[in-house]
């Protein structure tokens, strides 16, 4: 394959702040740096709070960082006025978790798909047909259904209708935000290929945001595990989940059950629940319920550290190799 | 063979429009819960999974017709009850656990006030003690500060901890011989779900319960059940043992079921 191997977009130390009541400050994403490949998949892995959604809308500034840098091919997006922002959505695009909210009840997928062509290409409509019917082939529907509308399609047909208005305008990034946590697992495989299959013919640099590892494992290049806001293990898919060094990582990988018998996993545990995003400490996330943690971890903020090929952890005792507790494996 | 404690058999529905039409939904639904056994009822959208479960309580739609079968709960047709007789067997002997637990509970009571109003209703005590039972059956599902806890309202707990106190009202506070549970997990983090089927397994073990777990997560079920009956457009299409099912599936949409859910270690090997 001839991918070209650098980054399309870059992400530098992206922060977002929101304040809430009694001037106090929930930190929903601390520091969070990455780059996007053409042809390839990051996936931002993580909990409910731990901030990858907002990590994708701040890179399209659906949400306004606070802080940080974004750059799209050389260009940074923070600083362009709202007509320069909105030319760059036509490089960057979404594909939403339920596609039964982000796609309008009363437009038909005709509609829906022709609607971004003329919005950013300004594309007759005779192309825009043209187009249309193209994606539909693309995407595994037939030109029927772009007379339908949504509730007359299923929830993997609808979403393979958002899948077809994200990449209508040939973006070079599309950015997936649980794109399969709504569908049944016979289709959430279904749309798995699909998006493989676009990726190649397309070279799409995605953005794959989940909490369903095992889909994370079919699909991604690269792993970024997420936890209150920052990134605490990066690196190549096959290290982060053959040798996942990062506590929360392990503890996370060894929570998901596998549908096979006799599976057996080691689990290990994380004491008590996720602590609160507001105001936190300069610390490691993890204080508290880390069964590795020893009195230093309270005083500093670890920084991702590299341990291996591109493969990065944010634990001073992992990387310090004295680990208190044996690895599973 | 052992003991079931209930038997769904020959069950078929279908809903009413309101043009009176009837749309089949469940056809010819049998299946059995051992005594003592966790069986998983495992199906994706529509195959009929919950609204079989539903039926048990008596809580079907009103717009879904009985057309003919008969549910057996320790040998006693369900189906034929009066809605008094009914509701005397529901959370009693019979409780159930919902997907959105948060939903499930009043917002506008404390959870420990819930659970004891549910332990007086079915017990009859003082609501002194009924409150002291509902604090011990919160410490029991592992809450840390029960007595804290019990005075907080529902929107007040994070969904794995609202999802343990409606384990202890269900399970605990009722006191049932069979609890059933839709999606318990669904919509949990990975690290809770483990957490809270960990506490399943340890009330079925510990208290002479029988489970029946509603899910479409076959991960789920390979820890956890013993039974497995698969389920589909509102069929059984197998019952088995949890080993058989997953080592020697014989329904092929089983087999396509159980490939599906497996992405990954059915490529890892074939490779």
């Amino acid at each position: 394959m001839t991918t070209v191997d650098y980054p399309i977009l870059q992400a530098r130390d992206l922060r977002k702040i929101f304040p809430v009541s009694g001037g106090r400050k929930l930190v929903a994403v601390d520091g969070v740096s990455f780059d996007l490949v053409p042809g390839k998949t990051l996936a931002l892995v993580g909990e409910s709070g731990s901030g990858k959604s907002t990590v994708a809308r701040c890179l399209v500034r659906l949400v306004e960082p606070t802080s940080g840098k974004v750059w799209l091919d050389g260009m940074s997006i923070i600083e362009l006025d709202p007509v320069a922002l909105s030319k760059t959505y036509r490089r960057v695009q979404m594909v939403f978790q339920d596609p039964n909210a982000s796609l309008n009840p009363r437009m038909t997928v005709r509609e829906v798909v022709h609607e971004p062509l003329w919005l950013h290409l300004r594309m007759p409509k005779d192309q825009r047909e043209a187009r249309a019917r193209r994606l539909m082939e693309l995407v595994g529907l037939t030109y029927a259904h772009l007379d339908r509308y949504p509730h007359e399609l299923s929830g993997g047909q609808r979403q393979r209708v958002g899948i077809a208005r994200a990449i209508a305008v040939e973006p070079d990034i599309v950015i997936l935000d649980e794109p399969t946590a709504s569908l049944d697992v016979s289709v959430r495989g279904q749309i798995l290929e699909l998006l493989l299959d676009l990726q190649k013919k397309l070279n799409l640099a995605y953005l794959f945001i989940s909490h369903d590892l095992q889909v994370v494992q079919h699909v991604a290049h690269r792993v970024a595990v997420m936890y209150l806001g920052g990134i605490v293990e990066v690196g190549p898919t096959a290290a982060v989940f053959g040798h996942p060094e990062h506590p929360y990582t392990r503890a996370l990988l060894s929570a998901a059950p596998v549908a096979k018998w006799g599976a057996k996993r080691q689990r290990l545990r994380l004491a008590g629940e996720i602590s609160s995003p507001i105001d936190p400490p300069d610390a490691c996330r993890l204080v508290g319920r880390c069964p590795l943690e020893q009195p230093s971890c309270a005083k500093a903020r670890p920084p991702l550290t590299e341990i291996g090929d591109e493969h990065s952890v944010a634990c001073p005792v992992v990387t310090a190799g004295d680990r208190a507790v044996p690895s599973a494996a | 063979m052992s003991e079931a404690i209930l038997e769904v058999r020959n069950y078929s529905g279908a809903f009413r429009s309101a043009t009176g039409d009837l749309t089949p939904i469940l056809e010819d639904v049998s299946y059995r819960l051992k005594t003592g056994a966790m069986t998983a009822v495992v199906g994706e959208t529509g195959s009929g999974k919950s609204l079989t479960a539903l039926s048990v309580l008596g809580l079907q739609p009103a717009t879904f017709v009985r057309t003919s079968g008969e549910i057996l709960f320790k040998g006693r047709n369900l189906v034929t009850l009066e809605e008094r007789e009914i509701r005397a067997v529901r959370g009693a002997q019979i409780s159930m656990v919902f997907q959105d637990a948060r939903a499930a509970m009043n917002p506008v009571f404390t959870v420990g006030s819930q659970l004891a109003d549910v332990y007086r209703l079915h017990h009859g005590s003082s609501k002194r003690e009924a409150m002291a039972k509902a604090i011990d059956a919160l410490r029991r599902v592992y809450i840390p500060e029960p007595e804290r806890r019990a005075r907080q309202y529902p929107h007040e707990f994070s969904g794995g901890m609202a999802q343990r106190a409606m384990i202890a009202l269900a399970a605990l506070i009722c006191q049932p011989q069979l609890l059933i549970l839709d999606e318990p997990t669904t919509g949990l983090d990975v690290t809770i779900q483990a957490e809270i089927m960990e506490l399943i397994v340890d009330l079925t073990k510990n208290s002479g319960l029988t489970t029946c777990l509603i899910t479409h997560d076959l991960g789920v079920v390979a820890e956890t059940c013993d039974e497995v009956v698969v389920m589909n457009s509102g069929r059984v299409l197998e019952t088995a043992s949890a080993e058989a099912i997953f080592t020697a599936p014989q329904n092929p949409y089983t087999r396509k079921l159980l490939a599906a859910s497996q992405l990954v270690q059915s490529e890892a090997e074939a490779a």
